[in-house]
C-alpha cells in the first residue's frame, strides 16, 4: 500500500510545477514514519462560499504540530485577495473588503506561498474534500495541472470511530465545534482560519492522545 | 498576525491571575509564543523533562500533583499551572502529574517565563507565593485549619481585666477606666467566680447607695455564663441572646483566658443569624413569628454565598428553627396556661442531627414525665397541634410520615418511650428500621434536661454493643449505595446528554449519616451530629484518623455541593431539590465528588466487615 501510495506520488508528480513535484518528493520519506515522529501541519481556509468553481479562498490559517504540540510562534495567518467583493460571507468570517487590501496575497501567489510552507509536513485538515477542491481548482487555473496529494483529514478520522460506537451518526456531529466537543476541548467563538487550524490541529492531538505513538501515520492518511 | 486573531487564547489568559495583570504587549507575545499540548488520561502522567522545564497551563481536563511519596500536593484544573517549581528552583522534577481527565495545556518555555516575571511584578508576586504555598502545603499536608476564622478565640480580647473578688469596686472602676472596658472578670485563686459590668455598678452599688468600699464579691454577677474558647461564634451569640447579656467570659480547660462582648461579636459579623433570632425570640404573637420566618430563605442564601462551611449552615439554620419551636410553645404556654406535667419537646432526623437546609420538613415528638390523665392529654393535644401547625405556616412543612407530637403516637410518657425504643432494638424488624432509624438522631429543643436524659441513656444502653440490633440497623445503612456507577456511565457518554442528576441527599449525605449512627449507637455516643459523631469516633479510636477524616470531608464536600447547587437554583429561581445536574460540574469537581462518593462506598464495605460478619 504505501508502495503504491509512493509510486502513484513520482506518477503524479509528471506535469507538475517545480515547486509542486517538490512537495510530492517531500512528503515521500514521511510515509513510512510514526505518529509520533511525522512532521504535520494543520490547515484551515475561508472562503467567500462553498463552491468552488464560483467562489474565492480569501485566508489561510496554519499551525504546524511537531512532536505532538502546535507551536503558536509557528503558525500563520495569511489574507488572499480576491476579485469582487466578499459580499455576505463577511457575517461569518468577518474579513470585510478593506482588510484584504492590507497585507494580502494575491489569487497566484497563494499556491506558492502555501506549498513553501507545508514543505516536509503532511496536511490536516477538517473536512479535507471542500478545501483540497478549492487548491485544486486554483492550481487548475494558475497552472493548469492537477494536484492530489494525501492528507489527514479529522472528519474522517471523527466518523470511523463514530461509526464503530453506533451505525446512525446524528445530523451535525461531525462538525469541528461538535467533534471537539466530545474530546472536552474548549470553545473558540471566533471563526478565523487561524484559530479553525488551531482547533483542527488540537482535535487530531485528542483523537490521537490513545494511541499507541508506534502506530504508522499512513493508518490516518487520506486519498482525494 | 494582528491581535484578534488568537482572540480565544488571549481571552482566556486575560481572565486567569496573575496573566491578567500583564501589559497587553507582554500578555500578546506571550499567546503567539504557546505551544499546546493534549494529555490523554490513557497515558497516565504528564511527561515532565529536567532538561526542558516549562509552564504548563491547563486549559481543560483535570489533573493531580503528587510528590515522590505519592501523596497528593494539589488538583488542579482549568485555569491552574504545574511546572513552575522546577522552573523557579532551578531543581530537577521531582513531582508527578497524573492526568485524571483527558486535558488541553497550553505550555511556556522557562525565557518567556523569565522574561514575564522580569516585565511584570505582579506575575512575579504570583509565582512567588504560589511556590511558597507549594513548599508549605507539601511540608503540612495534613494540618486542617477547621473553623478558626470563626472561633470564639479568634475574636476575644486576650488578657481580660481581672480582679480579685476581695478588691473593693472603687478599685475595679478605676481598672475599667484605665483600660476603657465595661467588664471585668472577677477570680479567686484563678478560678473564675464573677463577672462585674458598669450595670452591677450601677444597679448594686451606686442605686444601693453602698460606698466603694465594698467588695467586688458583693457586686459582681455570680457564676456567670461561661464559652468555651473553641465554640463557634455564632454559639456564643446564641448563649448572649438566650440569656440576654453581653459579656461572656471565655474559658480554656476551666481557666479564664479571655472575654468576648456584643459588640465584638457585631463587629466581626456583618451576617445576621443571630439577629434573625433575636427578632424570633422578641416576637409577641404566632402572625408576626410567621413573618419573621420569612427571612429564613434568604438567610441560607447569605451564607451559601459568604461560603460558610455546610456544617455551620447547617448548625445556624437549626438553631433557628430550635429558636422558631421554642417561641412557638412559649408563645402557645401563655395562652394555654402552665403545663400541667413537664415535658420534652423532641427534635428528629436533620433537625435532631443539626444538619437542616432548604426545605426540611417537621420531625418531632414529645415526650411527658409521666403518664398523662385525660385533661393533661387534651392541654397537650392542643398545645402540640398549635406548634406544628405554627412551624408549617414557618416552611416547616408536615412531616409526610406524620412524625410528629401533634400524632398521639409520637406523644407518649416517658416509660412508653423507653418501651418503644426497646422493641425497635430488640426486634429490629428491617422494614420498621427503616422508618425508625431518624428516632435515634434525637436532641432535646424544650424542656427539663434530666426528663431527656433519662430516655438517652436507656436507650443507649439498649442500643451499646446490641449485636443483633447493630446488624439489622447496618442493614438498613447498606440499602443505598453511592452512584459511583454513574461516573463510570458519565466518562463513556461524552456527549454529557445524561439528563439525570445525582441524588446528592439521598445517595450521599444520608449514607453517610447512616454509618455515624450505627457507629454511635453501637458504642453509646450521645452526640447526634453526624460531623460531631465522627470527631468523637476518631478520638474514641473507634475510626481510624484517616477514615474518620475522609468520612468528614465527603460528608462537608457532598453538603456543600448541595448547598451551591440549592443556591444556584434559588439564584435562577427555579424549585430547590436535592439532584445536582453533572453538566453544571467542572471536571475537577466531578473528579472531587467521585472520590467522596468512593469514600463512602469504603466506609459502607467497613461498616459490613465489622457489624454484619455473623450475619
Amino acid at each position: 500500500m504505501s508502495l503504491w501510495q509512493q509510486l502513484s506520488l513520482a506518477w503524479r508528480a509528471q506535469g507538475a510545477s517545480p515547486l509542486l513535484r517538490e512537495y510530492y518528493q517531500s512528503l515521500r520519506p514521511l510515509l513510512q514514519q510514526s505518529l509520533a515522529d511525522v512532521p504535520l501541519i494543520a490547515i484551515d481556509m475561508e472562503m467567500t462560499g462553498l463552491n468552488p468553481q464560483q467562489n474565492q479562498i480569501i485566508s489561510v490559517g496554519l499551525v504546524p504540530l511537531t512532536q505532538r504540540q502546535l507551536p503558536l510562534a509557528m503558525a500563520a495567518h495569511q489574507l488572499v485577495g480576491i476579485s469582487g467583493s466578499v459580499g455576505q460571507s463577511a457575517i461569518i468570517h468577518g474579513i470585510v473588503d478593506r482588510h484584504l487590501q492590507e497585507q494580502s496575497l494575491e489569487q497566484q501567489q497563494l499556491l506558492p506561498w502555501l506549498l513553501r510552507q507545508v514543505m516536509g509536513k503532511l496536511m490536516i485538515f477538517h473536512h479535507a474534500p471542500l478545501d483540497l477542491a478549492f487548491l485544486s481548482t486554483l492550481m487548475q487555473r494558475t497552472n493548469g495541472t492537477s494536484m492530489r496529494f494525501p492528507v489527514v483529514d479529522t472528519l474522517q478520522i471523527e466518523r470511523r470511530r463514530l461509526l464503530r460506537e453506533c451505525h446512525i451518526l446524528p445530523q451535525g456531529c461531525l462538525r469541528l465545534g461538535a467533534c471537539r466537543q466530545r474530546y472536552h476541548l474548549p470553545v473558540y467563538a471566533a471563526h478565523n482560519a487561524l484559530m479553525d487550524a488551531i482547533a483542527c490541529g488540537e482535535l487530531f492531538l485528542a483523537q490521537t492522545a490513545s494511541i499507541n505513538p508506534d502506530v504508522a501515520v499512513a493508518e490516518f492518511l487520506w486519498w482525494p | 498576525m494582528d491581535e484578534s486573531e488568537l482572540l480565544p487564547i488571549r481571552n482566556f489568559l486575560a481572565e486567569i491571575a496573575p496573566f491578567n495583570e500583564l501589559p497587553s504587549e507582554l500578555l500578546e507575545e506571550c499567546c503567539r509564543s504557546l505551544s499546546i499540548g493534549y494529555y490523554s488520561k490513557m497515558s497516565g502522567a504528564v511527561p515532565l523533562s529536567s532538561e526542558n522545564p516549562m509552564l504548563y497551563i491547563v486549559r481543560s481536563g483535570a489533573f493531580e500533583v503528587r510528590n515522590a511519596e505519592g501523596e497528593l500536593v494539589d488538583r488542579l484544573g482549568a485555569g491552574d499551572y504545574f511546572g513552575f517549581p522546577s522552573l523557579m528552583s532551578g531543581e530537577s522534577i521531582s513531582n508527578k502529574v497524573l492526568i485524571l481527565e483527558d486535558g488541553l495545556v497550553y505550555h511556556l518555555t522557562l525565557a518567556l517565563f523569565d522574561k514575564l516575571r522580569a516585565g511584570s511584578r505582579a506575575f512575579d508576586r504570583f509565582f512567588n507565593r504560589a511556590y511558597a504555598k507549594r513548599l508549605r502545603h507539601q511540608d503540612a499536608q495534613h494540618q486542617r485549619e477547621l473553623l478558626t476564622a470563626n472561633r470564639i478565640s479568634s475574636l476575644m480580647v486576650m488578657a481580660p481585666v481581672s480582679v480579685d473578688h476581695h478588691t473593693p469596686v472603687s478599685d475595679a472602676a478605676k481598672l475599667m477606666r484605665q483600660h476603657r472596658v465595661s467588664s471585668a472578670l472577677v477570680v479567686n485563686n484563678q478560678q473564675l467566680v464573677g463577672i462585674l459590668t458598669d450595670r452591677d455598678l450601677r444597679n448594686r452599688v451606686l442605686a444601693e447607695e453602698l460606698g466603694g468600699h465594698v467588695p467586688v464579691s458583693q457586686a459582681m454577677t455570680s457564676a456567670p455564663v461561661t464559652i468555651d474558647a473553641n465554640a463557634l461564634v455564632f454559639e456564643a451569640m446564641l448563649q448572649m441572646s438566650q440569656h440576654n447579656i453581653h459579656h461572656l467570659p471565655v474559658l480554656d480547660n476551666g481557666q479564664p483566658v479571655g472575654m468576648v462582648t456584643s459588640t465584638d461579636i457585631i463587629r466581626s459579623q456583618s451576617s445576621q443569624p443571630i439577629l434573625l433570632i433575636g427578632e424570633i425570640e422578641r416576637q409577641q404573637d404566632v402572625a408576626s413569628l410567621i413573618h419573621v420566618s420569612k427571612q429564613i430563605p434568604l438567610l441560607l442564601q447569605n451564607l451559601i454565598s459568604a461560603d460558610a462551611r455546610a456544617e455551620e449552615i447547617g448548625r445556624i439554620l437549626t438553631s433557628v428553627t430550635d429558636a422558631l419551636t421554642r417561641r412557638l410553645i412559649q408563645l402557645n404556654q401563655a395562652l394555654l396556661g402552665e403545663p400541667p406535667i413537664a415535658f420534652c419537646w423532641l427534635a428528629f432526623g436533620s433537625q435532631g442531627r443539626q444538619d437542616q437546609m432548604a426545605c426540611s420538613d417537621q420531625d418531632n415528638g414529645l415526650l411527658l414525665a409521666e403518664e398523662p390523665d385525660s385533661s393533661a392529654t387534651a392541654y397537650f393535644d392542643a398545645l402540640t397541634h398549635a406548634v406544628c401547625s405554627g412551624l408549617n405556616d414557618c416552611g416547616y412543612v408536615f412531616c409526610p410520615g406524620d412524625i410528629m407530637a401533634q400524632n398521639p403516637a409520637w406523644r407518649m410518657s416517658l416509660e412508653n418511650w423507653q418501651q418503644k425504643f426497646s422493641n425497635w432494638v430488640n426486634t429490629p424488624d428491617p422494614k420498621a428500621l427503616m422508618h425508625a432509624s431518624i428516632f435515634f438522631d434525637m436532641r432535646c429543643v424544650f424542656g427539663p434536661a434530666p426528663l431527656f436524659a433519662a430516655l438517652q441513656d436507656k436507650v443507649l444502653a439498649d442500643t451499646q454493643d446490641n449485636d443483633i440490633f447493630l446488624a439489622a440497623l447496618t442493614g438498613n445503612a447498606l440499602s443505598e449505595s453511592p452512584p459511583l456507577g454513574f461516573f463510570r456511565q458519565f466518562v463513556l457518554e461524552r456527549d454529557g446528554s445524561e439528563e439525570k442528576g445525582i441524588d446528592l441527599k439521598h445517595r450521599g449525605s444520608v449514607l453517610i449519616n447512616d454509618i455515624a449512627r450505627v457507629y454511635a449507637l453501637s458504642s453509646g455516643l450521645k452526640e447526634v451530629n453526624t460531623a460531631k459523631r465522627i470527631r468523637v469516633l476518631i478520638a474514641n479510636g473507634i475510626l481510624t484518623r484517616k477514615d474518620g477524616l475522609n468520612l468528614a470531608d465527603a460528608l462537608e464536600f457532598i453538603a456543600h455541593m448541595r448547598l451551591a447547587n440549592q443556591g444556584r437554583q434559588y439564584e435562577n429561581r427555579e424549585a430547590l431539590s436535592n439532584y445536582l445536574r453533572p453538566q453544571a460540574l467542572s471536571s475537577l469537581m466531578r473528579h472531587q465528588l467521585r472520590d467522596a462518593f468512593k469514600v463512602v462506598h469504603d466506609a459502607q464495605a467497613a461498616l459490613k466487615l465489622k457489624f454484619m460478619r455473623s450475619f
